[in-house]
């Protein structure tokens, strides 16, 4: 190891660090009115760090990857492949935002400078090869979404999500806290290739609750069921483009870490946490369905929904192959796009005033006054629901073909059986939207770059994002394989 | 199974520490009772200075300013208390481990520059 190939490969993290930094600056000298610069500079260094991390991703030099700061943060296609998801979806959010805050004035340049050092912490979390650095980069990402959770200080419900995301957040590290320290006392490392080896001598009653706990700790992060419950309030409350954050980056991050941390340091025992993994995948895709049926609030609707996504994700955990993980990591690629775009088409509905509408009823007969928008979330609900010839499709496609390889059959039928049930609800919105009366509510067109996102997102769940499916299956593929190179 | 034993001076020193507080605690109670010390008045049960009230109504506002001040402090006395091993251990650590420090004190400076322009620091 020498300190240059260190800081060459964790480079991405430098750059947004001090980007951070520098920003930071301008937002506490510049002041309120340097809001729209510190917002396209921010955009500008996650543009860099994605553009560096593709290099590490596509120079032959880098294939196999290497461990930087003597093996705490491990450079490779997997974490590669998952930062980039992250940055594309901050870059997203960050484009989208500044309109929402317009109507109330609360837009402040601290708000990109927070995404920026979530990102940071996400990068680490997803290239994290030892439990230390795991949780610095959980932490460093977490603290960014409890204060941009409560960011719209004035609205009560705000407020109320941040301290509730706070409390079970700090609920859910302290778990995983204790499950890391009964694993580092009872292999005697932290390092994952340590773990490795320790657990390839059996599992002893210790590391098993360790293991528990430390799954435990991950499941809530991703808001998988029994640990869901703090989601549909959090998702409802925060400002939206906030919820839009909180449902794609910090959910590709806190996948990617535990697909890492099941298949790395505990890939010895996969039997151990199989059944754990089945029960929450099932469990999550049972109660985000059933859950989303009576929501009358869209982002409700839409936590339910990622609820009921993360336990189609779970299932080719659950397979504990390299298929599985790269079936995962395609369906996280499709998943950032459906909920950014369903995300960002609930953003642009706006009243005559102005003002932010989000309940079912509002959107009634969208399609009358709003083709595009309406066609453009008909497209989302149909592809999260898993309609063929769209993208979301193929993600369901792949992760379940993984289940049915590992011979997990019946949780696989199950899973498409529950589906099916999830489908209703996303049905129904474009019901509401294409067959019922027109409520009139929403007025006016949405600014541009949210139309840019929302045209992209569609156009990459959309039967064209066929074309980008051979170097999205190259991508995942080599992803997949970094994750079984050093087990 | 894990040896315990080894942690028995532990327990036991927890057992003298634990009857010792409670005799400093309610001996001198009992004490000023046998000897009618004990004669409690308004002022004497009152706050004392600066202290708050100790019963109140638990709705009532706090100023947020304390927990602004607080979480400072904590940040800067952690930053205090990470120098102390650094330092005893520069010898170890050496350039690598002095600059890294460096780095670390730098972000710190950098966020006390943003909390001080911002007014975090002025209580009016």
């Amino acid at each position: 190891m020498s300190y240059a190939s260190s800081f060459y490969f964790t480079l991405p993290e430098v750059i947004l660090s001090l980007s951070g930094l520098a920003l930071l600056m301008v937002a506490a000298f510049a002041g309120k009115a340097s809001a729209r610069i510190v917002t396209i500079l921010s955009v500008a260094a996650l543009f860099g760090a994605g553009i560096f991390t593709a290099h590490l991703l596509s120079d032959p030099a880098f294939a196999l990857g290497g461990d930087a700061f003597s093996g705490v943060y491990r450079m490779d296609a997997f974490g590669s492949y998952a930062k980039i998801l992250i940055y594309l979806a901050t870059i997203g959010i960050l484009m989208v935002t500044q309109r929402y805050f317009d109507s109330t004035g609360e837009y402040r340049p601290e708000y990109p400078v927070l995404m920026i050092f979530g990102a940071v912490g996400m990068g680490m979390m997803v290239s994290a090869v030892d439990l230390m650095t795991l949780y610095l980069g959980l932490e460093l990402s977490s603290l960014s979404s409890y204060v941009l959770a409560s960011y719209a200080r004035s609205d009560g419900r705000s407020a109320e999500a941040g301290l509730k995301y706070f409390v079970l957040g700090a609920l859910a590290s302290g778990i995983l806290l204790y499950g890391m320290s009964l694993v580092y006392g009872f292999t005697g490392a932290t390092d994952y290739l340590s773990i490795l080896a320790a657990m390839s001598d059996g599992l002893s009653g210790g590391m098993l609750f360790g293991l528990v706990f430390v799954l435990a700790g991950l499941a809530f992060k991703i808001s998988a069921v029994p640990f869901h419950m703090w989601t549909p309030d959090v998702y409802e409350g925060a400002p939206t483009p906030v919820t839009a954050f909180f449902a794609t980056a910090p959910k590709v991050a806190a996948i990617a870490l535990l697909m890492r941390v099941a298949l790395d340091p505990f890939g010895a025992q996969v039997d151990a946490w199989r059944q754990i993994v089945i029960f929450s995948a099932l469990a999550s895709i049972v109660v985000g369905a059933l859950g989303a049926i009576g929501q009358a609030n869209l982002k409700r609707l839409l936590a339910y929904s990622s609820i009921n996504n993360v336990g189609f994700i779970l299932i080719g955990l659950a397979a504990g192959t390299q298929a599985g993980a790269g079936a995962m990591l395609v369906y996280l690629a499709f998943y950032v796009a459906m909920t950014l775009g369903s995300f960002v088409a609930v953003l642009m509905l706006r009243d005559g005033e102005g003002r932010q509408v989000e309940t079912l009823a509002d959107i009634a007969g969208l399609s009358r006054s709003h083709k595009g928008l309406a066609l453009c979330l008909a497209v989302m609900m149909f592809s999260l629901a898993g309609i063929p010839p769209l993208m979301g499709f193929w993600g369901k496609f792949v992760v379940f073909r993984a289940a049915v390889d590992a011979d997990l059959i019946l949780l696989a039928a199950v899973g498409i059986a529950a589906s099916v049930i999830g489908a209703f609800y996303y049905l129904k919105i474009v019901k509401v939207m294409y067959f019922d009366e027109p409520a009139g509510v929403v007025a006016g067109k949405g600014d541009a770059a949210s139309w840019v996102v929302l045209a992209l997102t569609t156009l990459f769940v959309s039967p064209l994002g066929f074309l980008l499916t051979i170097w999205l299956g190259n991508w995942t593929n080599r992803a997949a394989a970094a994750l079984f190179f050093a087990a | 199974m894990v040896d315990l034993s080894q942690y028995l001076p532990i327990l036991l020193f927890l057992f003298v520490a634990l009857a010792l507080s409670a005799a400093f605690v309610f001996l001198p109670m009992g004490v000023s009772r046998l000897t009618g010390t004990h004669n409690p008045d308004a002022e004497k049960l009152s706050e004392y200075e600066c202290g708050f009230p100790a019963f109140e109504e638990p709705r009532s506002q706090f100023d947020v300013r304390f927990y602004l001040v607080a979480i400072l402090f904590i940040i800067f006395d952690l930053e205090a208390a990470f120098l102390f091993p650094w330092a005893v251990s520069l010898d170890i650590t050496g350039w690598a481990g002095w600059i890294t420090m460096m780095v670390f004190l730098f972000e710190l400076i950098v966020g006390f520059a943003y909390a001080w322009k911002v007014g975090a620091l002025e209580w009016e």
